[in-house]
């Protein structure tokens, strides 16, 4: 089952083990600047609000809620990356942007993949930032709207559907568990309120669904499953659509008040966040998808289609904080 | 005790990241470091519900969990109770001995429809 919980979304599998729980939450960050460059890890800077879809049932298209789900508000542009945490039960989860894999580019199925792999496994990975485009690489998630050509969904499928974020996490087999075993930063978000720029202001008459563009390039590994595909199980998984509403349209849905407008690099530098860099230890990174990286990013479609993106400015990257991962949850076993 | 569990987790994620020092948790979080090291120690009575938040916000900590340990409902918990108190009184106390797996069967689910 899945709980919503102070805007996290909370996979409970009480039936496989007590402590077999997945958080997921979508942070807030800087979008890093699509100009061939490859930047570190940037901060959250807060997490996006979630809300059940059926609570705004009078205002949103039928096709969303057909889909059920949870409804969160982006700005046109705006990044997003998804924080993963756990009590150290391992667990499988397939993300994917407009039902098109983030790990292989290929459509959703629920099943779990092997070859190549289509999932991440926590608690080794801590974090999805983007679209995974070469070993150590990923581009960005950059929420734009449908239809307009930018996202992974249009490029790989030619239609634009669906959109949004879809999840699917499978616990590990208690069995397995039973014999096997037994955080980059937030940053507060106390920067002040910054006032919409007019060109973010698109209210539209219902919900204008959005979907994910591949932004700029970031380094960060998506780490091989170690477990192998047969500890997973595939009785119990848990699914889940993210529909993401423009975030003006989100204040007329549901009657609260959007997040304030993204941050911008200048705003970044201006507060002295910090920037990530994470060595996994002995986790081995996989392969990028040959069709993720052959998309086309946000900034190279923009340039097609004639138009800006703002604050796409080259940065100058500031401190950088080293985080080095290590095994939080192996338990040695010994004669008894 | 809501202090030594406070202390206890702070310490774990220094032993990793110094930024979890008393004195740089006590900035982030907007109180006088010995303020904080009172309530670690248990001296002082525990703080407002905005403090112990920010608490949990920066210990990686579930707010409510905190915030029963202090002996406080969560404001927006009191509302919801006092916007319909007969109704959530009688469904509280129905609930008070269950188990928690049948607890979690009436927690509102996210749903899963067709895609």
């Amino acid at each position: 089952m899945i709980e919503l919980k102070n805007d996290r979304l909370v996979f409970n599998f009480p039936e496989v083990h007590p402590t077999a729980t997945a958080d997921i939450s979508f942070q807030r960050t800087l979008r890093i600047p699509d100009d061939g460059n490859t930047y570190p890890l940037p901060a959250g800077l807060g997490e996006f609000p979630l809300s059940h879809i059926e609570d705004h049932a009078a205002k949103v298209p039928a096709d969303m809620l057909k889909r059920g789900g949870v409804l969160m508000p982006m700005y046109q542009s705006e990044a997003l990356w998804l924080n993963f945490s756990d009590d150290g039960y391992p667990m499988a989860i397939k993300v994917a942007a407009g039902k098109i894999n983030a790990v292989t580019g290929k459509p959703w199925s629920d099943a779990l993949a092997e070859q190549p792999q289509d999932y991440v496994v926590l608690p080794e990975q801590l974090w999805l930032d983007g679209y995974n485009v070469g070993e150590d690489l990923i581009r960005q998630f950059v929420a734009m709207p449908l239809g307009e050509g930018y996202t992974a969904e249009e490029q790989i499928t030619g239609e634009a559907e669906f959109g949004g974020l879809q999840l699917i996490v499978y616990p590990m087999k208690a069995e397995v568990y039973y014999k096997l075993f037994e955080t980059r930063s937030v940053i507060d978000d106390d920067m002040e309120f910054l006032d919409i720029p007019a060109f973010l202001r698109r209210p539209s008459e219902t919900c204008e669904s959005m979907g994910l563009a591949a932004g700029g390039l970031m380094r960060q590994e998506i780490y091989e499953d170690e477990y192998g595909m047969d500890v997973w199980d595939t009785e119990s998984a848990s699914r889940c659509f993210i529909h993401l509403c423009n975030s003006v349209d989100y204040a007329a849905i549901t009657g609260r008040k959007p997040p304030h407008a993204p941050y911008t690099s200048k705003d970044y530098a201006q507060n002295g966040i910090p920037w990530f860099d994470y060595y996994g230890g002995e986790a081995k990174p996989l392969p990028g998808s040959a069709i993720l990286g052959g998309l086309k990013s946000l900034a190279q479609i923009a340039k097609d289609k004639g138009e800006v993106i703002w604050g796409n400015e080259t940065t100058n990257v500031g401190k950088v904080k080293v985080i080095k991962g290590e095994k939080t949850n192996s338990v040695s076993e010994g004669p008894f | 005790m809501l202090g030594p569990y406070l202390r206890q987790r702070r310490e774990a994620l220094k032993a990793k990241d110094k930024c979890y020092s008393l004195r740089q948790v006590a900035k982030r979080v907007g109180i006088e470091p010995a303020y904080l090291s009172k309530i670690e120690r248990g001296e002082m009575a525990p703080p407002s519900e905005v403090t112990l938040k920010k608490l949990a916000i920066e210990l990686s900590l579930d707010a409510d969990v905190i915030l029963a340990m202090a002996g406080k409902v969560s404001k927006d918990l009191q509302e919801i109770i006092c916007d319909r108190p007969e109704l959530f009184a009688e469904l509280l106390r129905h609930m008070k001995d269950l188990p928690d797996h049948a607890v979690l069967r009436v927690v509102r689910e996210v749903t899963d429809g067709d895609w």
